[in-house]
């Protein structure tokens, strides 16, 4: 159907220029000006060289590729292959390959300027990232190595981790324009097949011109495009992403990102640091405690202050009540703009902080922190009560160990508020419907999202908010159908010993 | 026959649990002992109750839920408005023997659970819509359908009526019908439009919001007075067995059962699971039953009308003092799967009747439930409605369901023997 209202777009397609013969191909690439083509004129034979100086290594061109060149034995393209000390060389016509071949990084080597048969050699320059400290998820305790930029070094980060012959890799070039290197890495044989097989279908299938980060594969091959909540875990340590890959989950790694997106996962995932492995099973619980009240409180403090404070006052106590009469006498204000200033202050401190130099940033939480907030306070534009519940949700939302989960926490307080301010506690109780709702019909990977909670599965919940001890954790998480769910022998790992044995 | 033919018979292949069970008997009773019960073999039940030709429904696996979600389907569906209120109701025939009643309730309702899952699985499995149809033809049981779809509707009008005038009267007074309604239907909505999974999901999280509500029995003991539900056994039975139909509405919901039983998983394990569900109502109840008898006393009950909250006054935290409000609020979770499943198993059984989809009949059912819910205005019309919901499902379960049970036998013998 034509709609009267749409725009039509005039489809504009980049204009191909394909080339016809080799000779073409080389005068295309020449208007380049890093390109560099030249003959190599010798008593026994002479040659056509030609690569990209920018993304080939200079440093290894001349010292592992010339001199072989060079050599007076040397007649024909065989003969250099023969000689040459590397693997992956290539002798070929087919003029597609030699361009992609040429663009990651080989130099072509031709005997004539149009013969159309050329020798590839690879020479890609390996200038990356050193791997230090992860950024976002540090630990105190544990591994302290990062993933960098470089697909082959964060593909070696893992692989070191798990030495299997079954670690499979699945390699594929996504983007019309990047050509981004994506690759997936599972166990085969605890890794459900058909969890890889979603995975490697859907990444196939993207249709879209720049990859440039892994977040990008993420928001694209993700079940719902519609929910603020993050459905798959993006992780940049090695160790998460190994010990990830060993529960039978999958690792997607991008060229060009620090980051590996680990699918499925469900909303737990995103609530568990991977520091609480590191520590014993009673602290990591309890930690792991202090979390969700934290979520809690962060997500619906405010709401309840505005909701209580509009309609239902009786709810609070009387020693209570003086405390806040006193605190909310010169407010000028109703609750929900109160609120609405305090939290949105926050933001933007937040956002501030995040945007700054780090060391200009701690400035700006200080100033912003101490100085708007008491002199709001004092000048009796936000009562100190809320002040003080405002502050600790900020806080309670920062002990959110992952960054995204932590910004949809952020997102999800305001329709809250405004709900409680509409239909004060039923209006916060109905909100929280239409998110359990939302998250109940919420799929990761075709599995779904709040899986130990709904469908109840009592076997996954020992790694949620109570982590039992590792030696009792027998099963691989069961939603991700594993082939092989048995982490360990039950009966060895059990045995009961008697006393004095 | 001795034992030793018995034996014998069954060589070459290995004899199953009930052929073993019988050698047993044989072999402990002495050879000349008849047998005093036979243990049938599964196959020779089978072929002993008489079954009909309908077609096994296929539902995908992807929409089914596990036989054990069948416990929360079924307490989530009874504990509605009903919950809040239904002690003056039964205290107004028994006095403080009413808890007896509530425990003939739960006999009775197991009773008749027993039979709803006989009616299905003699009619292979099939929901409601089909077997009304096989035993009563297209014409008239499509019209026992569209009643028993229409009291599923009336049901699930009375429970949001209900709660709406609940927050009318304890929250917003000024608070429009319409608005709550439209409010509440529209959450409804984004669960239905889930299928079934997602409706069951609310089903089971109701619990387990719903039911640290219970833990809150433990405030009002502080000033208890035992001696309430002393004399024992001071009523009649006929009263007893009064107090306990006024007791069928908090009950009402399991016999959803015959329209959501194709959805289930390994459909046989979730027997259990339902009879369980019913038992743990009935305990529920009762438990909760005998906190407002020593509670509130006989006459200050009887003009009491949601005794429940009433009671949760009494509850003080440091920071809360009227603890009820918040109890209200979360009872929005205890209700919306009640009118979840309810406006699911409506959509779904105009479906199997008239092959329309879910998706169209939707809107119009809740749109339908927002216009009724308004026409209610008053208390009086509330609890007239509850009465007749109550009365209706009360035929429906104590005498339909009997009746459909034995004509479904009759029919199929009968259809047997030609």
């Amino acid at each position: 159907m034509k709609w009267p209202w749409k725009k039509r777009r005039k489809k504009l397609n980049m204009p191909e220029q394909k080339p016809q013969d080799i000779k073409e191909l080389f005068k295309h690439m020449e208007q380049s000006d890093d390109f560099s083509h030249f003959k190599h004129q010798q008593d026994t034979m002479s040659c056509w060289i030609s690569f990209y100086k920018t993304i080939c290594g200079l440093e290894s061109v001349h010292r592992e590729i010339l001199p072989y060149i060079f050599k007076n034995n040397v007649k024909n393209l065989m003969d250099i292959k023969a000689n040459l000390p590397i693997e992956d060389t290539l002798v070929t016509k087919d003029l597609r390959q030699i361009q992609d071949k040429m663009l990651e990084g080989h130099m072509a080597v031709q005997m004539k300027e149009d013969d159309s048969e050329c020798l590839l050699i690879p020479a890609p320059s390996t200038e990356n990232r050193q791997v230090t400290n992860p950024e976002t998820e540090t630990s105190i305790v544990g591994p302290k190595e990062g993933f960098v930029e470089s697909l082959d070094t964060n593909i070696n980060l893992v692989r070191k981790r798990l030495p299997l012959p079954n670690l499979y890799l699945k390699e594929t070039k996504v983007g019309k324009l990047s050509k981004t290197r994506v690759s997936i890495i599972y166990i085969k044989g605890i890794a459900n097949q058909e969890n890889v097989n979603t995975v490697w279908q859907r990444i196939k299938t993207i249709e879209f011109d720049q990859i440039v980060d892994s977040s990008t594969i993420s928001q694209i091959i993700t079940d719902s495009h519609h929910s603020p909540f993050p459905q798959f875990i993006d992780t940049e340590r090695p160790d998460r992403t190994a010990s990830a890959i060993a529960e039978g989950k999958i690792a997607i790694l991008v060229d060009g990102s620090p980051h590996a997106v680990i699918v499925p996962t469900t909303i737990v995932d995103f609530f568990i640091a991977f520091d609480d492995y590191f520590i014993t099973w009673h602290i990591a619980s309890f930690i792991r405690l202090i979390r969700l009240a934290a979520v809690t409180f962060s997500v619906f403090s405010t709401p309840l202050y505005v909701a209580i404070l509009t309609y239902h006052y009786e709810v609070i106590p009387r020693d209570l009540l003086a405390t806040l009469i006193s605190s909310r006498a010169v407010i000028p204000f109703p609750p929900i703009f109160e609120a609405l200033i305090l939290e949105l202050t926050i933001e933007l401190l937040r956002e501030a902080g995040a945007r700054l130099p780090t060391k200009v940033g701690q400035t700006i939480g200080i100033v912003g922190g101490l100085v708007i907030g008491t002199a709001s306070v004092q000048a009796g534009l936000a009562s100190n009560v809320l002040l003080i519940i405002v502050a600790m949700a900020g806080l309670a939302s920062f002990t959110t160990p992952n960054y995204r989960m932590g910004n949809t926490i952020r997102l999800i307080r305001f329709p809250f508020l405004i709900a409680a301010q509409l239909w004060g506690l039923i209006g916060i109780a109905l909100c929280f419907g239409f998110y359990l709702s939302h998250l109940l019909k919420l799929t990761s990977l075709g599995r779904p999202y709040v899986e130990p909670f709904f469908p109840p599965r009592f076997t996954d919940l020992k790694d949620t908010f109570i982590r039992i001890p590792v030696n009792k954790q027998i099963t691989r998480p069961l939603y991700l159908r594993p082939e092989d769910p048995m982490r360990m022998n039950k009966t060895r790992s059990q045995e009961k010993r008697d006393i004095d044995e | 026959m001795n034992d030793h033919s018995l034996v014998s018979a069954t060589r070459g292949f290995q004899p199953d649990k009930n052929q073993q069970k019988n050698i047993l008997w044989q072999k402990r009773f002495g050879k000349g002992l008849p047998l005093i019960y036979t243990f049938h073999t599964d196959k020779e039940r089978n072929l002993m109750m008489p079954t009909s030709t309908l077609t096994k429904p296929k539902i995908s696996e992807n929409s089914q839920v596990s036989p054990f979600l069948v416990f929360f389907l079924m307490t989530s569906m009874q504990f509605g408005v009903g919950i809040l209120g239904y002690a003056r109701y039964i205290t107004h025939f028994a006095g403080y023997d009413a808890w007896i009643s509530i425990l003939l309730s739960g006999v009775s309702t197991n009773i008749i659970l027993y039979l709803i899952y006989k009616i299905i699985e003699r009619g292979n499995k099939n929901d409601m819509i089909a077997i009304h149809k096989e035993l009563f033809g297209k014409w008239l049981g499509g019209l026992l359908n569209l009643i028993v779809l229409s009291y599923f509707f009336s049901y699930v009008v009375t429970i949001l009526r209900s709660y709406i005038e609940i927050v009318q009267i304890w929250l917003f007074p000024q608070f429009p019908t319409w608005e709550l309604s439209l409010l509440i239907l529209l959450l409804v909505y984004t669960f239905v439009v889930g299928g079934f999974r997602t409706v069951t999901g609310m089903c089971f999280l109701s619990l387990v919001y719903g039911g640290f509500l219970l833990l809150l029995v433990y405030f009002p003991l502080e000033y208890a007075h035992f001696s309430n539900l002393l004399p024992l056994f001071n009523h009649s039975v006929p009263s007893l067995l009064r107090a306990s139909k006024q007791m069928l509405l908090s009950f009402l919901g399991f016999e959803l059962i015959f329209i959501y039983y194709p959805f289930i998983k390994n459909p046989d394990q979730s027997k259990k699971w339902a009879h369980a569900a019913l038992m743990y109502t009935t305990f529920i109840y009762v438990i909760l039953a005998i906190v407002i008898f020593i509670y509130f006393s006989e006459r200050q009950l009887s003009h009491t009308i949601w005794s429940t909250l009433a009671m949760w006054k009494i509850v003080k935290l440091p920071i809360i003092e009227r603890f009820e409000y918040f109890g209200l609020a979360i009872w929005l979770f205890v209700i919306l799967p009640n009118i979840c499943l309810g406006v699911w198993t409506v959509t779904r059984g105009l479906k199997q009747q008239f092959s329309i989809r879910q998706i169209i009949t939707l809107p119009f059912i809740l749109t339908a439930i927002l216009i009724i819910t308004c026409l209610f205005k008053n208390r009086i019309v509330i609890d007239k409605l509850n009465t007749a919901v109550s009365m209706t499902g009360t035929t429906f379960i104590y005498f339909y369901i009997p009746i459909l049970f034995i004509y479904q036998w009759l029919f199929l013998k009968v259809k047997k023997n030609d």
